[in-house]
C-alpha cells in the first residue's frame, strides 16, 4: 500500500531529522556557532537525498561484482571521492573486522578451555575407575 | 570523559531501511557490515555539511548559520559525493 510507504519514508526523514539535530547541536556547541532550524531542516534534507544516490551507487557495485548483497567493499568505492573519506571508512572497515576477529577468538578460547575442562574431568573418572 | 562524539550517530537499522528503499531490485540486500559503515559515512556527510556551513558563516562574521551559508557551500559538499562524470 502506497499510504504504507509514504509513513515509512516520513518516519525514516524524521529519524534522520533526528539525528542531524543533535550532530550539529554538537558541533553548535564545539565551534561556538549554531544552526538555525531552516539550516538543520536543508542538511537533514540533503542528508536523506544523499542517501538515494548512495543507495543506486551501490547497488550498482553490488551487481558489477555479481552480488544481490551489498558489501563493505561497495562502501569503500562509494567513499573513494574523498580521500580523508575514504581513509576514515577503510580504517571503520578494519575496525570493524578486527572486532569480529576478536569475537571469534574469544568464542573459540571459550571452546577450548571447555574441552580441556572435559578431557580433565573424564581423566579423573578413568582414575577413580568410572 | 568518554568520546561524546561516538554516541551520537545513525542507527544501523535506520540507514538500512533508508538505503533498502531506494535499491531498485528487489532481491538487492545490504550487509551488516555495509549498514554500519553506511551509517558512519552518513554522519561524516553531516558533520562536513555543518562545519563547511559554520566556516562559511565565521568568514561572513555572522554568529549563527543560517540557509545562505549553507547553500554556498552545498554545491561542492554534493558534487564530491556524487559518482558523476
Amino acid at each position: 500500500m502506497s499510504v504504507d510507504k509514504d509513513e515509512t519514508q516520513l518516519r525514516l526523514k524524521a529519524a534522520v531529522h533526528y539525528t542531524v539535530g543533535r550532530l550539529c547541536q554538537r558541533m553548535g556547541e564545539v565551534h561556538r556557532r549554531e544552526f538555525s532550524r531552516q539550516v538543520l531542516a536543508a542538511i537533514a534534507e540533503t542528508a536523506f537525498r544523499q542517501c538515494d544516490i548512495f543507495a543506486k551507487d551501490l547497488e550498482a557495485f553490488a551487481r558489477h561484482a555479481k552480488r544481490s548483497t551489498v558489501s563493505s567493499e561497495d562502501v569503500k568505492l562509494v567513499a573513494r571521492r574523498s580521500t580523508a573519506l575514504s581513509i576514515y571508512i577503510q580504517n571503520k572497515s578494519e575496525e570493524l573486522n578486527q572486532e569480529q576477529r576478536d569475537l571469534k577468538k574469544k568464542n573459540a578460547g571459550k571452546r577450548k578451555s571447555r574441552d580441556t575442562e572435559e578431557r580433565a574431568e573424564n581423566k579423573d573418572k578413568t582414575k577413580a575407575g568410572l | 570523559m568518554a568520546d561524546k562524539d561516538a554516541e551520537i550517530g545513525f542507527k544501523k537499522e535506520t540507514v538500512s531501511k533508508l538505503l533498502s528503499s531506494s535499491f531498485k531490485e528487489d532481491k538487492t540486500r545490504l550487509s551488516g557490515d555495509a549498514a554500519l559503515l553506511m551509517a558512519e559515512l552518513l554522519k561524516v556527510f553531516v558533520q562536513e555539511a555543518a562545519v563547511r556551513s559554520q566556516k562559511q558563516a565565521e568568514s561572513e562574521d555572522c554568529d549563527q548559520v543560517d540557509i545562505e551559508h549553507f547553500e554556498k557551500i552545498l554545491p561542492q559538499l554534493v558534487r564530491s559525493s556524487k559518482m558523476g562524470f
